[in-house]
């Protein structure tokens, strides 16, 4: 109790010293002496206070001493929590503590005896204090009240309280400390905030074009939206309501519909199902008459391949049945007969029936695949490659190597017993070939083995006599009898060549198989070897035509210029001319075309035998006789190289500039001007060297500017940039509407940002976005919202969703 | 030979009507026009001159304050309308397109510091020196709109007959608009003066900024929260539009912080070295906002990341007293003390347009109109100037061949304008001449400390002499 007055009492003097102490600064011992005098004039109570109190504790002498100024006072540590009790109290809060506390600081505070003789502080504690000795404890506060009802309970608690230091009221952190923390919780909540807008904002910044006119809400721009929205009010607007409505699909027709649907499907089901088990049979038989039946329908050649070529064979053996026999071609009795007593002419229907006998042959003997004309003369092309190959061989070789074929196709002698050649009257004209081939064929022989005798030095000469060309020209004059005799094989002459490449494009073997001999004659000659099931006789034929004009080729290709020209023409027919004695116009004229290439054929290689051939130096050096190249290069480098650095002009005395020209020409050239002329050579030699081609002799690599072009070039990268090719390639492409089709124009000159005058932005409103979601330009151009029902659907959606 | 023919059906080729444009076909095959990147850069060149000339930003000046105009505020709900207040207490609101004042709103004893429209329009608040908050209901737009049209339809209208009474009827009508007074719907007394109002975006909340922050309701006569922080006053505050319980301020000790309102403190705090006069946060990325610095630069933050600036804006000579983005979120407008007002890139270091005009004295506030078409600049001689924000925009209806024309000049010029002779002329701008002197000082002086910095690196060991980025060079810390 005696604490808490003298607490008081205290604090009023303390308050009337810091009031005193407005004055001027005093020492504490003048203060002192100053209140000592002072004593009696002061009002008694206080002084009575003062001294009851310190009676209280011992009559002291110095109590004016204690009346420290606060501050200094609170120097002292043990003050200093005072002043951190304004926080809020705990629950389990008891008063007698607070109580407690401040009795011990009071006690703390206020010395019974002051022996020291400065008052006691920060820097100058009680000795009692240094030493840890008679300090005021809880026990000390307890001691009186030992025995009184509750003290048992109240030293219970204080024994709890000190072993539990969970519920011990720490002081708060001071203000700055506990801001941060707050600041720091803060943030965290903020930068979530934000946080969140990230993706949000990454798509708007990334995207081509943001667009603020979406907004615009024109209302009904059509009259299909106001109609869809109508409502029908009036008694005469929902009569018509009524009326149309019924006019709409009644439910019946929906039904009848949906069954109708359900059969189709149930249908094709089935189909299915049957087809699945039809391709499981494993039965030969049943497939082979399936397929036969599917033949027959003619439909299956549009599906199948196979059947296809089947049906593309069965058409070209139609097709040689009409050319072998001409049946349409008027060359019937009654056709001719027509014609020459000129009736075709006379009568109308006589000319129809006629043409329409010819136009069956066109359509009968036209060629069926016209797909690759061009296979046929590369076929030729290889054929010539083999023949410019063996042209290399030595004469002899090539002698050998013709009799060894002459002699086997003159072993083999088969004659097939089945197709088309099984054909009795085929097999009659094959027999006669295959004896004017044999007898071909010896006779060649018997020429090998003069050749081999004479040496190559005749081959020449045999060559002229190998006589074709004498054939040929017999052939002239025998065609127009002949030509009508064999028919069979004089048509095929024509065009056998051009037929069967274009069925062999079609790789139609079977066909080949049983094609006539005279076509076997342009087989491919590298398969020519394996297929010795054709036909011998024209094999032989063949081989020693390809002999005979290679040989002749030999002779020509040295100098001729048409060369390669002729023996294309010319080869294919050679073979029939040899085979029989008859041949067409068209040969002839080759035939002619041919006895003139001999002869320049004969020419040049009489000259050839005294030219030596020059060395290939020898050439180039007759050739550029005249010009001297490397001097003209040097000239022409040293002009580019004066245009590009130009070289600065010597200084040249001019009389009359400068200077009075007597004087001038007596001192010569001023200084200033050599020196000059001096840093500019210089400076052209250091142009000079720093060249690129300053040490390519023979090269000139120009470094001129191009002014006019230099403006459309950057000197750096321009900034969103990263590398060159990047920049180079997003400048690559024009974007105008002359160079670009209408469609993309708009997209390619899209402003980044579209909006529209008087039409109020809002800042941005918050939506999920997919970050893995890429930037989509397929905005529409102008994206306005015509129905707003529609978007307060959507929103409801949206709301939905969530 | 194959013969190739033309072939072309009736039906596509048939017009609905005569008006139709004719179909024309063309060969897209770029070996039949070698030139097309000549032809161009040619058209790029003409369009960047055309630009040039057709470059006439100012629209008109709206006069009628006795004062300098000390701030603004637009109308979120309504384009035409837009409040102004001057250093003498007068608010007025005005009609953009007419260029004329509306409606005034006495009250204010002393400068009216700032201004703010309630999202929906409907309030405007204002407080000043004057340490009053004052609430007015702002007139609904349609009385306006009836200012001009109305008087000439009628006249077209009525007959001679009352030619002379509808005069007089006219004049009355322009009298009573152009002297219609608003009375405050309430006023609220603070303590000490205010510098700055904002508005919530969508909410019924606004902020005050004098010796502390306070957040009001418009209902309530006292703050409904309040932040007080250091010593000095804070001069300046916005709220974030995407995130209407974000804000940002700016204080007298050249702090500038964000506060979250429904915390009891702030969240980042950024000591420069300098005092930022305002701020705006960009309407379309709610975590940026740019800050007008006093020395002449603005200062683009990441709300997130304070420790360095993520770009600095560059081209003011003077001290910016004012900043305001375009709703788009991709350009700014800044008016400065330099008398002049520039439209900065939102992530460029340099200005795109600058604009001036003789009569034009310091600029002290400036606002992106809501359609990011105009800019309207408030300035110390007691002028509201109007302006377009792309100084050579065709206004009034453009045909679509007309706009596809504009916009491929605009993507020609903007696809060349690396090229010097170009950028030349896109660059190039009229200064006058306190700012061009003042430019080419700066210049000098940047110059001469770069230099000596470089010299100073030269002849010290590595490592010991740093140069700072000009990001974080007028950032002093981020208060932890």
């Amino acid at each position: 109790m005696g604490g808490l007055k003298r607490k008081s009492s205290s604090s009023a003097k303390t308050l009337a010293k810091s009031k005193k102490k407005k004055g001027p600064h005093l020492p504490n011992s003048i203060l002192k002496v100053i209140a000592n005098q002072k004593r009696p004039l002061n009002s008694d109570e206080e002084d009575d206070d003062v001294i009851g109190s310190d009676d209280e504790h011992g009559g002291d002498l110095y109590e004016y001493e204690e009346g420290v100024p606060e501050e200094e006072s609170r120097k002292n540590n043990r003050y200093d929590r005072h002043d951190n009790y304004d926080y809020e109290l705990p629950e389990d809060f008891e008063p007698w503590i607070v109580f407690l506390v401040a009795c011990h600081c009071e006690s703390k505070s206020k010395p019974v005896l002051f022996t020291e003789a400065y008052p006691e502080g920060e820097f100058n504690p009680t000795r009692d204090v240094l030493e840890g000795k008679n300090v005021l404890t809880e026990e000390d506060f307890l001691a009186p009240l030992e025995g009184t009802p509750g003290y048992q309970k109240t030293s219970k608690q204080i024994a709890r309280m000190r072993k539990d230091t969970k519920h011990v009221v720490h002081a708060p952190l001071p203000k700055p400390q506990r801001e941060r923390l707050e600041r720091k919780a803060v943030i965290g909540l903020v930068d979530e905030e934000f946080s969140k807008w990230v993706h949000l904002v990454k798509k708007n910044r990334e995207a081509p074009t943001v667009y603020f006119n979406q907004d615009v809400d024109l209302g009904y721009s059509t009259v299909g939206a106001i109609a869809s929205e109508f409502q029908p009010r009036t008694d005469f607007e929902k009569k018509m309501a009524s009326v149309l409505n019924d006019s709409e699909v009644s439910m019946e027709d929906h039904i009848k519909d949906r069954n109708h649907i359900a059969k189709m499907r149930s249908l094709l089901f089935r189909h299915e199902l049957k087809s699945k088990r039809i391709k499981k049979i494993k039965s030969k038989t049943y497939h082979r008459l399936k397929n036969k039946d599917l033949k027959n329908s003619s439909l299956g050649a549009l599906i199948d391949p196979e059947m296809a070529k089947e049906e593309a064979m069965r058409q070209e053996a139609k097709r040689v049945e009409e050319r072998m026999t001409l049946k349409h071609k008027n060359t019937g009795k009654w056709a001719k007969r027509m014609i020459s007593r000129g009736l075709n002419v006379k009568y109308d229907g006589t000319k129809a029936a006629i043409a329409e006998q010819l136009q069956m042959n066109a359509t009968l003997s036209r060629k069926m695949n016209s797909m690759r004309d061009g296979s046929s003369s590369d076929e030729s092309d290889d054929e010539e490659e083999l023949n410019d190959g063996s042209d290399e061989d030595t004469p002899s070789r090539l002698i050998a190597k013709a009799k060894e074929k002459t002699l086997r196709a003159l072993e083999d002698d088969e004659v097939p017993n089945a197709g088309l050649m099984s054909l009795p009257f085929m097999a009659r004209a094959m027999k006669k070939k295959n004896e004017e081939a044999n007898e071909e064929a010896k006779r060649a022989l018997e020429e090998y083995e003069e050749w081999e005798n004479s040496g190559g030095e005749n081959s020449k000469k045999t060559v002229n006599v190998s006589g074709r060309r004498v054939f040929g020209a017999t052939a002239k004059v025998e065609a127009p009898k002949e030509s009508r005799k064999d028919s069979d094989n004089f048509y095929d002459d024509s065009d056998s060549d051009n037929d069967m490449a274009g069925i062999e494009d079609n790789n139609i073997e079977p066909v080949r198989d049983n094609a006539s001999p005279a076509r076997n004659t342009i087989t491919d000659t590298e398969k020519f070897d394996d297929d010795v099931a054709g036909n011998p006789a024209s094999k032989t034929t063949f081989d020693v035509a390809m002999f005979a004009s290679g040989s002749w080729k030999k002779m020509t290709g040295s100098k001729n210029t048409e060369s390669k020209k002729a023996s294309k023409k010319t080869r294919a027919p050679t073979p029939q001319a040899q085979d029989k004695k008859g041949s067409r116009d068209e040969e002839s004229e080759d035939s002619e075309s041919e006895a003139e290439e001999m002869v320049d054929g004969v020419l040049t290689f009489a000259s050839k035998e005294t030219f030596e051939v020059p060395s290939q130096a020898e050439l180039i050096n007759r050739a550029f006789a005249g010009d001297d190249v490397l001097d003209e290069f040097e000239k022409d480098k040293e002009e580019v190289l004066n245009q590009e650095v130009p070289k600065p002009e010597k200084p040249v005395l001019v009389p009359g500039w400068g200077n009075w020209t007597d004087i001038q020409r007596k001192r010569g050239i001023s200084k200033q001007m050599v020196q000059k002329h001096e840093a500019e050579k210089k400076e052209w030699e250091q142009g000079l060297k720093t060249r690129k081609d300053a040490r390519l002799k023979h090269v000139i690599i120009s470094e001129k500017v191009d002014k006019k072009a230099e403006k459309l070039h950057t000197t750096t990268l321009p900034f969103p940039y990263t590398s060159k090719e990047v920049f180079e390639h997003s400048m690559r492409m024009p974007i105008g509407p002359e160079f670009n089709p209408s469609t993309i124009v708009g997209e390619l000159n899209r402003p980044e940002v579209v909006k529209k005058t008087g039409v109020i932005i809002k800042p941005v409103k918050f939506e999920e976005v997919n970050p893995n979601d890429e930037v989509d330009d397929e905005h529409p151009r102008n994206h306005q919202k015509q129905r707003p029902k529609k978007k307060t659907s959507r929103r409801q959606g949206k709301v939905k969703s969530k | 030979m194959r013969i190739k023919t033309i072939s072309r059906s009736v039906d596509e080729f048939t017009r609905e009507r005569s008006q139709d444009l004719q179909r024309v076909f063309h060969n897209f095959d770029p070996s039949l026009r070698p030139m097309e990147k000549a032809v161009e850069y040619q058209r790029a060149l003409t369009a960047a001159k055309l630009e040039k000339i057709f470059a006439r930003p100012f629209v008109g000046a709206m006069d009628g304050h006795r004062d300098g105009i000390s701030c603004m505020a637009k109308n979120p709900n309504y384009l035409k309308g837009i409040f102004s207040a001057s250093m003498d207490g007068d608010i007025r609101l005005w009609d953009i397109a007419t260029r004329r004042t509306v409606c005034q709103f006495p009250g204010h004893q002393g400068a009216v510091r700032g201004l703010t429209v309630s999202t929906d329009g409907n309030v405007l608040v204002s407080c000043g020196t004057d340490c009053n908050v004052r609430l007015w209901s702002v007139p609904r737009p349609s009385l306006e709109d009836s200012d001009l049209s109305s008087e000439k339809s009628t006249e077209v209208v009525h007959c001679l007959f009352f030619l002379i009474t509808l005069y007089s009827l006219v004049l009355l009508f322009i009298l009573i608009t152009s002297f219609f007074l608003s009375q405050p719907s309430a006023v609220y007394t603070c303590k000490n003066a205010l510098l700055a109002v904002d508005h919530q975006f969508e909410g019924d909340l606004f902020a005050t900024a004098g010796a502390q922050l306070d957040i009001w309701n418009h209902n309530r006569s006292q703050p409904v929260q309040s932040f007080t922080s250091g010593s000095h006053s804070v001069i300046s505050v916005r709220f974030n539009p995407g995130e209407p319980d974000i804000l940002a301020t700016s204080s007298g000790d050249n702090h500038i912080s964000i506060y979250d309102i429904r915390m009891s403190s702030a969240a980042r705090k950024i000591l420069m070295r300098t005092k930022t006069n305002s701020i705006a946060w960009n309407p379309m990325e709610p975590m940026n906002f740019t800050a007008a610095n006093e020395d002449g630069n603005c200062y683009s933050f990441d709300g997130r990341k304070n420790e360095e600036a993520k770009c600095v804006h560059k081209d003011h000579v003077s001290a910016v007293m004012d900043i305001d983005f375009s709703p788009t979120g991709r350009e700014f407008v800044t008016g400065s003390y330099d008398r002049s007002v520039r439209i900065f890139p939102y992530n460029g270091g340099h200005s795109r347009e600058i604009y001036h005009t003789k009569r034009m004295q310091r600029v002290f506030c400036v606002k992106y109109s809501s359609d990011a078409t105009y800019v309207i600049s408030g300035s110390d001689d007691t002028n509201l100037r109007l302006w377009k924000a792309k100084a050579s925009e065709q206004l009034g209806v453009i045909l679509p061949r007309e706009q596809k024309k504009h916009e491929y000049n605009e993507a020609v010029k903007n696809r060349y304008k690396h090229l010097p002779e170009i950028k030349r002329i896109v660059r190039h701008r009229h200064l006058p001449k306190p700012i061009y002197k003042a430019k080419a000082e700066s210049r000098a002086m940047n110059d001469a400390k770069r230099r000596k910095d470089e010299r100073r690196k030269a002849h010290s060991a590595p490592g010991t002499v740093v140069t700072e980025s000009h990001r974080t060079r007028r950032i002093i810390k981020e208060v932890e």
